[in-house]
């Protein structure tokens, strides 16, 4: 295994060496390598990081003599519903949704009651033709409405909410007064005028004045909103806390890596098959789950991205940072390290690489031959979600039906490249991770010597098979070896 | 055999090896026009990979090979076929999905337009079934067939190639008694239409009534060759042992102490509508006989949590077991030395010392974590015990000779301090020497006050080593034997389906 180790050490190093001569101008100036450029290698490190981690989970499972072909699909997956559990929205409080509303009596009736207004309340209709109105509440009973202003026309749905005027805005300090309400920090105050015009801006400090409220906004919303306009706060929601998301998230992935185990530890079915239905299943369900719309974490974007893309900076210019280590690369050498540990020096993963290497002989050792395997797809899937939540951090916006399409084959490729053998038995967390790297470096390879693009798969394909081939041939001249040393 | 005669097959100085295991040295043979050679031996004296030389399976690294005294080297199985030569495997290799005529000509199908000519095949494959007796039409699928029915198709599938030797690799292992007296009978015309047959089998009789010569093979060398007058039994067995059967067993009985187990009234699957009972006490060796498929490794494997029960219950010290699987026989203190030990007893890609730490790993962890010192000192010990010959435990088991391979199996058990040990077929595929130890250790650890169970085909290891005999038939104990009552013939007796008179207890 050491060997095989040093073996793809070996060709990453002298593909890297290849690819900084190639690309330095001239060829002895390593210093003007393209390769050697530090966003390029921090870039590098980046992905080898994210498709890395997906590689150490398949290896559990590679080991096992399985196969998992559902990491794409269970990226994106993951990916979508961490967007789902982190949706953000904005809504007014006590919306009153509008079945009827007449020109001829300024009459507007509402679904419930309309207790929360009195005469002399300003709301504002959204919906149908007549959208961003705002009228004045003449008298208000059970679910009737009368409005001072005259109507138009006729609507049959829509909204209304209760909005407050704007009493004074001092742009100085950038703090609305309004009547009492409920706001708190990171809420939305939305702005209008009787023209119709809107705007919005974030709530960054509340402070009640005696029956008023100041609310420190985080921009001017403009001179024309500064008097004679309403205002309506609105009350930011968010479905789960990201601590409570990332767990869902990673508890689902486990959840379905079970099934997969059990289906094929209990019920014998074949591991190519059971996660080439996940495959499929669970790219629909992504795809269902957005309505096949683009996702992406919205504001949370800006805090929780740095998790994916940040750098911790080892070369500093003023602010700027030149080059860093990402931070998904000390995550996936974290989790590598844990990965490797628990492989080599630990019972589980003894039991792993005797079962796959010969199951019938671990169960005959008293060894429970199922569910070691089960807890390898376990694994293989909680790390595909915690590959996902990046992956999905990294690109900002995915889109269900493309997102982490065919990164089970870059994450098995890798395995296979850092000697791991599809029969089982064999495996080490190092060349996994030397694997991923190589395979990210030919993709740069590609960029960098600007090799038709066109041509990617077919390249990685046949280093892959050059890989294997070679291994192969090593092994048979050992084996060879052997066969003499033990006659002699 | 006239010398005259130029042999059909012959080689000379074969010398062939494999990892771990020397399998032949300079082992000649001639096979002459129209005889029925035998060849015997002990279990990895050679046998098999002396034929699969002649067949063009292996090549030997050494030797040469002579067809009709023309040299010849096979590469293939194909080049062997051309000279007429044809092995029958003891696995049988036809394909079970398709009819006797299809396997008859695979690979080799008559063509017409490019296409299969069904009829041509079915002409030649009727002449080739009524050669041989066998009264089906070539239509019929392989699968309906019974093992020796199947039997004869490959022999007529070896006749189709116009085989003029054919070599049989223990053919009436898997036979009923009628079925071996009906492939004798067609071994005889084949040799009457001059076909030359080379027979492999351990069973003495068969060889005694068959042959016109037998060769005896030894630890990868020839022992020495008979001629039909001189074919007897003790003659054969003193060739294949090489010593006195005596002094290689060597059974010291000790009082036998407490049950260890009880089995009341336990089915299984394979024969449903038998039941087995028997107990066995510690410091006693008990060994079970029978013919293949007797249900003897079903007993073992139910009793190992391997196979589930169908009725009866298994009591330990008075306690009931439930065995679910072999964690659980584990735990009551039972282990199982299988049949198949590269297959199911090691992990040959493994090393000695993990192989010997693999079912007692997770008695000596930390938090889930290996304890590499203890592991360490258990493999040092066990190796020291059972004398694993080997230059370090690190030391691949794919690499140890099947004798090592064995004594690591054993290690991994006795690792555990076990207080049942089951052992099935223990000395398969094992030299002479490896086997003495094994029979060795065996005695001893009853003399530890262990409870051994064992299984085997092989008579002298039976009468050799058991306090007691249990002969199984069709999945029922037909009688038991005490050490003093003990013979080959009491032993065949009960095991080809003939209850004791009374049984002794």
């Amino acid at each position: 295994m050491k060997g095989k180790v040093l073996g793809i050490f070996s060709v990453l190093a002298a593909l890297c060496l290849c690819l900084t001569l190639a690309t330095a101008n001239p060829w002895w100036n390593p210093a003007q390598s393209q390769f050697l450029d530090l966003d390029n290698i921090m870039n590098l490190l980046s992905r080898t990081a994210l498709y890395g981690i997906l590689g150490i989970g398949v290896a559990f499972v590679i080991i096992t003599s399985g196969i998992d072909l559902s990491i794409g699909s269970m990226v994106c997956l993951c990916g979508v519903l961490l967007t789902i559990l982190l949706k953000v929205d904005y809504q007014p409080q006590q919306p009153l949704s509008v079945t009827r509303m007449t020109a001829a009596d300024r009459t507007i009736l509402v679904a419930g009651s309309t207790e929360s207004l009195k005469p002399g309340d300003t709301v504002r209709f959204t919906g149908g033709v007549g959208s961003g109105l705002v009228l004045t509440v003449e008298s208000a009973t059970a679910d009737r409405l009368v409005v001072r202003e005259t109507l138009t026309r006729d609507e049959r749905d829509g909204r209304i909410v209760r909005i407050l005027p704007l009493e004074s805005f001092d742009a100085t300090s950038l703090t609305a007064t309004l009547p009492a309400t409920t706001a708190e920090a990171n809420d939305q105050l939305q702005l209008f005028r009787r023209d119709g015009s809107v705007t919005g801006q974030k709530i960054t400090a509340v402070a009640e004045r005696g029956t008023q409220l100041q609310l420190t906004l985080a921009r001017d919303p403009g001179q024309k909103y500064h008097s004679d306009s309403f205002a309506v706060v609105l009350r930011r929601s968010q479905r789960c806390s990201i601590p409570l998301a990332v767990l869902i998230v990673l508890i689902t992935a486990a959840g379905l890596g079970l099934v997969h185990g059990l289906l094929i530890t209990r019920l014998r079915l074949q591991p190519f098959v059971v996660t080439l239905c996940g495959l499929l299943i669970y790219r629909g369900a992504s795809r269902w789950l957005t309505n096949d719309n683009p996702a992406g974490f919205g504001e949370l974007q800006s805090i929780l991205g740095p998790v994916a893309s940040g750098r911790v900076g080892l070369l500093l210019k003023g602010d700027k940072v030149l080059f860093g280590i990402p931070i998904p690369f000390f995550l996936m050498t974290g989790l590598a390290l844990i990965a490797a540990v628990v492989l080599t020096r630990t019972v589980w993963g003894r039991y792993l690489l005797a079962l796959g290497r010969n199951e019938e002989a671990a169960r005959f050792s008293g060894i429970n031959t199922g569910r070691v395997t089960v807890m390898a797809y376990v694994i293989c899937a909680v790390m595909a979600a915690v590959g996902g939540m990046l992956f999905a951090l990294e690109y900002s916006s995915i889109s269900p039906s493309s997102f982490g399409n065919s990164f089970e084959l870059y994450a098995i490729a890798a395995a296979v490249l850092g000697g791991c053998s599809l029969r089982g038995g064999e495996g080490s967390i190092p060349g996994v991770v030397i694997g991923t790297a190589v395979m990210q470096v030919l993709n740069n390879m590609i960029m960098l010597l600007r090799i038709p693009q066109s041509l990617e798969y077919t390249i990685i394909g046949a280093v892959i098979l050059l890989g294997v081939l070679g291994d192969e041939l090593v092994r048979r001249a050992a084996a060879r070896r052997r066969l003499k040393q033990s006659i002699t | 055999m006239n010398s005259a005669v130029t042999p059909r097959l012959e080689v000379r100085d074969i010398e062939k090896s494999f990892p771990g295991v020397r399998a032949l040295r300079k082992v000649s043979l001639q096979v002459f026009p129209g005889e029925v050679l035998s060849v015997v031996g002990e279990n990895g004296a050679g046998k098999s990979t002396l034929m699969k030389i002649l067949a063009g399976v292996h090549s030997p690294d050494a030797g040469l090979l002579l067809v009709d005294g023309q040299q010849q080297q096979f590469a293939r199985v194909a080049d062997a076929m051309q000279h007429g030569i044809a092995l029958i495997h003891q696995e049988l290799n036809l394909a079970d999905n398709l009819n006797i005529g299809a396997n008859l000509f695979l690979g080799r199908e008559p063509r017409k337009f490019g296409l299969i000519d069904d009829q041509t095949i079915r002409r030649q494959a009727e002449s080739l079934l009524q050669r041989i007796g066998l009264k089906f039409s070539p239509d019929t699928l392989v699968r309906d067939l019974t093992v020796g029915q199947q039997q004869m198709v490959e022999i007529a599938k070896a006749l189709s190639i116009n085989a003029r030797v054919l070599i049989m690799d223990e053919p009436t292992s898997s036979l009923s008694a009628a079925e071996s007296a009906r492939l004798f009978e067609v071994i005889r015309d084949l040799r009457q239409q001059g076909v030359s047959i080379v027979y492999i089998s351990h069973r003495l009789a068969e060889v005694q009534d068959l042959s016109d010569r037998a060769v005896v093979l030894r630890d990868g060398s020839t022992a020495g060759s008979l001629q039909r007058g001189q074919i007897t039994h003790d003659n054969l067995v003193r060739l294949m042992v090489g010593r006195d059967v005596s002094r290689i067993f060597s059974r010291s009985p000790c009082p036998p102490g407490q049950t260890v187990l009880e089995v009341h009234k336990l089915r299984t699957a394979t024969w449903p509508a038998h039941e087995v009972s028997f107990s066995i006490k510690a410091g006693e060796v008990v060994g079970i006989a029978g013919l293949v498929g007797a249900g003897r490794t079903e007993l073992l494997r139910t009793l190992f949590g391997i196979d589930t029960p169908l009725s009866g219950s298994i009591t330990a010290a008075g306690r009931q077991l439930q065995l679910r699987s072999p964690q659980d026989a584990i735990a009551a203190g039972i282990a199982l030395v299988p049949e198949d030990r590269k297959q199911q007893g090691v992990v040959l890609d493994m090393a000695i010392r993990q192989n010997i730490g693999l079912a007692s790993a997770h008695r000596h962890s930390h938090a889930g974590f290996l304890s590499f010192a203890t592991e360490q000192a258990q493999s040092a010990e066990m190796c020291g015990r059972l004398r694993v010959k080997s230059p370090d435990d690190q030391v691949r088991v794919g690499n140890l000779s099947g004798g090592n391979q064995q004594k690591v199996v054993l290690g991994k058990w006795l690792a555990l301090r076990p207080s049942l040990l089951l052992l099935d077929e223990p000395t398969r595929g094992i030299d002479v020497g490896a086997k003495q130890e094994i029979y060795q250790l065996m005695d001893e650890l009853a003399q530890q006050g262990l409870a051994v169970l064992f299984v085997s085909s092989e008579l002298e290891e039976i009468l050799g080593l058991s306090d007691r005999v249990l002969v199984m038939h069709e999945g029922r104990i037909t009688g038991q034997l005490q050490r003093d009552a003990l013979s080959e013939q009491a032993i065949m007796h009960l095991a080809t389906g003939h209850f004791a008179e009374q049984v002794v207890q």
